[in-house]
Formats: C-alpha cells, sequence, structure tokens
C-alpha cells in the first residue's frame, strides 16, 4: 500500500524584483514598476516524482538549497505545489519546529493544550495524554509556570513530548532531532524507531547522515530540485559523500585518503624520503571518511 | 537519561484509509464545500485558539475582562461630553450617553475584530511556515474574541437600558439576526483583508485611518435621521455602506422598540452574501502559496 505518492510535482518561488536603483526615479515609481515586472522564477522542486510505501522510512538528504525542505513542506501541506500532485493516505504530522505554537505567557499545561491542538491533536486525546507528556519532558515541576521562564532545554523538551504523542500514520521529520543535548537525542531517535516499528510511515530529512542511515530503509538524494538517486541507504550516502568531495574548491580538492609517490618524484633527500601519506582509523584500515567520535591516525611512511 | 517506556504506539491498521490529494490551487466555487468541511473538522482548534487569546489577553493586566468595555465607554464619556455639551445632536428623547453607547458597543465588536484578524496571518508567520491548518481559523478566532467582548459589553448596555427604564419590547431579538450578519460581514472583510496584507502590509498601516473615516460614516455618534439631506452623490455612497443598516437596526430594535428597517438592512445583506465566498476563495487562493511569501 503506498501511503505518499509524488507525481512530477514542481514547486516555483517567485522571487519579486528589488526596487532596484534607476538613478533619478522616484522611490515610489520604482516600487511600483516592481510590481509589473514579471518576478524571477526559482524552481525549488523539479518534476520530482517517487512513492513511499506504508511502514516504510524513508530519508532524504542532500545539500543545502537541494529541495528537501521544500519537499516536507509540500508534504506538510504547509505550501502547495505549482505543478503536479501529491497523494497522502492517512494522517500526516510535520515535525519541523520542536515547540510550535508555543505562546510565553501561557503556561505549560496550557501550552500543550495549545501546541497540541495545533499540531492536530483532538482535545479530548490531549487531556489523556497530558499526564504522559509531563513525564516524558521530565519538567513536572514547572508545568504550571509560564514557558516564558523556561530553560530553553526544557522548552524543547515540552515541545518534543507533544510531538512524540501525535501517533501520526505519518511523521515528517525535518532536522529537529538535532536539538537538546546527546541524552535527549537518543531519546528522540528512540521514539522514532518505536514508530517505525509500529509500521507508521517516515519521512526525514537531515544533515546527520549517520541518523539516516540508522533510521531509514530507503534513501532519496536530491540536487538542484531533482532526485539523483533513490536506493538503500548505504549506496546513496557513498554517492552523496562523493558528490560533497567533488564539488568542493577547496586545496585539497582530489585528494584521497592515501597518496603515495613514486621513487622519481618523491620529495626528500637520501635519507629520509616520503613514500606514502594514509589516514587510517584505530584498526588500522585506510578510511576515506573521518567520523570525530572515533580515533583517527594518519600514517607516514 | 532512563530509557522510558511510557509511550507504546499501536500498529497501524492495514485497512485505515484517508487519501487526500493535493493539487496546485485553483479557484472555483466547487472546492468551498470541502474548504468548510475541512474547517469543521478543526472545530477544536478554533476552540482552543480563542480560548487562548481571551487568556492572553487578560494574562497580565489588572483590569482583566473589565477592558472590554472600558473602550466602548471611555468613547461614550468623550462623545457625550462633544456632542450634548459643545455640539447638539438631536436624538428624538434618548439620552444621548445611551444612544451613542448603542452605537458604539457593535461598532466597537467590529472594529476590533477587524483590527485584530487583519494583521492575524502575518503576526503568526512562525506558524504558519511550520504547521498546517486552515489559516482562515486564525482571522476567525479574532472574530471570535471580538464576539466574545461584544457579549461583556451588551450586558453593560442592558443594564444601562434597564436603570434608565427605556421601555424594551420582543422586538429585540432581531439584534441576533443583525448580529449575525454582522459576524458574517466582519468574516468576509477579515478573510481579504488579512490575505493582503501577507504581501501588501500597507494594509494594517491603514487600517486605523480606515476605521476613523468608517465610523464617521456610520450613524453611531449621530442618528440616521441627521444625514438624510446629504448631497446626492455622497448621500449614494453613504447607503452603499453595509455598516449604516446593521448599527441603524441595531440601534431601533434595542432602544426605540421599532422592527428593523429592512430597506436599509438590504445592503448589508447582499453585500455580506455576495463577498463572504468570494473572501473565503480568495483566501484560500493567497493561502496555498501564503508561506512562500510571508
Amino acid at each position: 500500500m503506498i501511503d505518499l505518492r509524488f507525481d512530477r510535482v514542481s514547486k516555483r518561488y517567485l522571487i519579486p524584483h528589488e526596487a532596484e536603483n534607476h538613478g533619478s526615479s522616484h522611490p515610489w515609481m520604482r516600487k511600483l514598476r516592481s510590481l509589473w515586472r514579471t518576478p524571477r522564477e526559482f524552481w525549488a522542486v523539479r518534476e520530482v516524482s517517487f512513492e513511499v510505501k506504508r511502514g516504510e522510512a524513508l530519508g532524504i538528504i542532500g545539500h543545502n538549497g537541494a529541495g528537501k525542505s521544500t519537499i516536507l513542506k509540500l508534504l506538510a501541506s504547509i505550501t502547495a505545489p505549482s505543478a503536479g500532485e501529491i497523494t497522502i493516505n492517512g494522517r500526516a504530522a510535520a515535525l519541523i519546529e520542536v515547540g510550535s505554537g508555543f505562546h510565553p505567557e501561557l503556561t505549560g499545561r496550557e501550552n500543550v493544550y495549545l501546541s497540541g491542538s495545533i499540531l492536530g491533536m483532538p482535545r479530548n486525546e490531549i487531556g489523556q495524554k497530558i499526564e504522559s507528556i509531563i513525564d516524558f519532558a521530565e519538567i513536572r515541576e514547572f508545568i504550571d509556570i509560564p514557558v516564558k521562564r523556561y530553560s530553553s532545554g526544557m522548552y524543547v523538551r515540552l515541545g518534543f513530548a507533544i510531538a512524540a504523542h501525535l501517533e501520526p500514520e505519518i511523521l515528517l521529520l525535518d532536522e529537529v532531532l538535532a536539538v537538546g543535548d546527546m541524552a535527549f537525542q537518543r531519546k528522540c531517535l528512540d521514539r522514532v524507531r518505536a514508530l517505525r516499528q509500529a509500521g507508521r510511515t517516515i519521512v526525514f530529512i537531515s544533515h546527520d547522515l549517520n541518523a539516516v542511515e540508522a533510521l531509514c530503509d530507503r534513501v532519496l538524494l536530491m540536487q538542484r530540485g531533482e532526485v539523483i538517486a533513490d536506493g538503500p541507504p548505504g549506496e546513496v550516502i557513498g554517492q552523496y559523500k562523493a558528490l560533497s568531495t567533488k564539488g568542493t574548491t577547496s586545496p585539497f580538492s582530489g585528494i584521497g585518503p592515501v597518496r603515495e609517490w613514486r621513487d622519481l618524484d618523491v620529495r626528500g633527500d637520501r635519507v629520509v624520503r616520503l613514500r606514502r601519506v594514509r589516514v587510517c582509523g584505530e584498526d588500522g584500515a585506510t578510511m576515506s571518511a573521518v567520523d570525530i567520535r572515533h580515533p583517527v591516525g594518519i600514517e607516514i611512511t | 537519561m532512563p530509557p522510558d517506556t511510557s509511550i507504546v504506539y499501536t500498529p497501524r491498521s492495514e485497512a485505515s484509509q484517508s487519501i487526500r490529494v493535493i493539487r496546485p490551487a485553483s479557484l472555483s466555487l466547487t472546492d468551498l464545500a470541502g474548504h468548510v468541511q475541512s474547517l469543521t473538522r478543526h472545530a477544536g482548534l478554533i476552540y482552543t485558539l480563542s480560548e487562548h487569546r481571551i487568556r492572553v489577553r487578560y494574562k497580565q493586566s489588572m483590569l482583566g475582562v473589565t477592558w472590554a468595555i472600558v473602550q466602548p465607554v471611555a468613547l461614550m464619556a468623550m462623545y457625550t461630553m462633544i456632542f450634548s455639551f459643545v455640539a447638539h445632536i438631536q436624538t428624538n428623547g434618548i439620552p444621548y450617553p445611551i444612544f451613542v453607547f448603542t452605537g458604539l458597543v457593535p461598532w466597537t465588536y467590529f472594529s476590533t475584530a477587524l483590527t485584530a484578524g487583519t494583521s492575524a496571518l502575518v503576526s503568526h508567520s512562525n506558524l504558519i511556515t511550520k504547521v498546517y491548518f486552515p489559516r482562515e481559523i486564525l482571522p476567525l478566532t479574532y472574530v471570535i474574541v471580538g464576539l466574545f467582548d461584544f457579549l461583556i459589553a451588551s450586558s453593560l448596555l442592558a443594564g444601562l437600558i434597564l436603570i434608565s427604564r427605556v421601555p424594551v419590547n420582543a422586538n429585540i431579538l432581531y439584534v441576533l439576526p443583525v448580529i449575525a450578519i454582522m459576524t458574517m460581514f466582519v468574516i468576509a472583510m477579515v478573510l481579504i483583508l488579512s490575505a493582503t496584507q501577507v504581501r501588501f502590509r500597507d494594509v494594517g498601516l491603514g487600517m486605523p485611518l480606515l476605521l476613523q473615516i468608517w465610523m464617521f460614516a456610520t450613524p453611531i455618534v449621530y442618528p440616521l435621521s441627521a444625514v438624510a439631506k446629504l448631497p446626492r452623490p455622497l448621500g449614494w455612497l453613504y447607503r452603499v455602506n453595509p455598516m449604516v443598516g446593521m448599527i441603524e437596526n441595531f440601534r431601533r430594535t434595542v432602544l426605540q422598540g421599532m422592527a428593523p428597517d429592512f430597506a436599509i438592512l438590504c445592503a448589508p445583506m447582499v453585500v455580506t452574501t455576495v463577498l463572504l465566498p468570494v473572501a473565503y476563495l480568495y483566501f484560500k487562493r493567497v493561502e496555498s502559496t501564503a508561506a512562500d511569501v510571508i
């Protein structure tokens, strides 16, 4: 069963001409003129088609501005497509920001009702879940004071606790897991995993490739508004990494994890001669990507 | 942090289906029913948001709910001063303070709902770019809050009427349809203005001036009979103003115990019936790209 379908969906943004300074004309005239001029077009998503099966976890990766977030906004109905058709089967909830709809003057408890309703939870359901939400956020002592007095951590925890209780059939996540401390991030990931195990459909957008790899069954790679790869996480993430290193203009471009010199053009003298430089991991194997959480070695021969 | 097992997600049943198709925005009358239907599904959100607005407004104020009557009462005092001492206005034997207050109560409802509702989308840009719900809920809640304030001010009006022994009869029930038309009219107005303000902030900036002119173009501080002899183009313009028929009939039924004057109620009824669906469709049209430009 297909839960989400994108059928040749495009999204165009219109960028209005700024009132340019044409020498002598009056600012009002410039404003008026900019109203008539046809605005510049920017296609954030071009003819994208894909399907997500029920219970599947789809990751979308790509550089900034590749159109990932636009896809999520289209799925969440925040903005309408310019062409094409999106079919959604089920109750979808988008989590683009934690604490959406919080009002600073209201207490934590009132905000649970407010934010919960905005995110689409029926009122009686919030009533049933409120105790569990407070426990999950670990802010029982502060639940009846205005959230403007909350620390940012408490704010985020409450926001996510509400989201974790949404029980959507389709969950859309945009980089929201990148908030809070490590322990809380792990807790959030656990929740997403639990939803997955319950057979919910998930669309996950992130720059955290490890999280994408751990969470998703399938990954889309986007570039300039188009899907350029679609497949199992390992494969697509590999392509993305290749794309990232190719495109850079740093002085190290084109240099892999190993560099060897043949005898003739070698640097050094008769006493010391540089033959090989290599980046390796703990186990001594050559590594093309460095994970900052593990020790890294540089071997010079 | 201990691993928690507080939430257990129930597996999703294979059978559940609720298919929704999103297409590029279109403008058609047939969509209207669908919009209304999806709005009714969000009744809970309308309730919660309106309640929240009322709560927030009074949360950090000393006078609390009394603020709902401060504005019409202060204006009543001011206009009474001007129009019964400085300039004399004939009000057919009704004490001027009550006369003007009866006009100010519905007008305050209209003007506060319009002002707040117009900036409803712009002032919630953070929500609009992050969460989806039918956007018309935002301006609607301001109309509901205005209606709430109107009820409070009306109870004061009722008290004044009792104290000053203005005779009241069954015709007073006609205020209900009058207020209903007015509510529909203000909803249509806030839908149009709030949507337009997404692109042109001028709407919000011009609002105070517009309301001031509009107020004096409506029989609030003077009776309708005072403008019977307006010169031609002005008199015609005056009658097109839908607020004339509503305010005048509100006063007629409440203070004079007469049935409404349907001749002048025609303009607001026609305007509202035509404007409301058009306004809603226009709003929905703007809504589809509001998140991109707001």
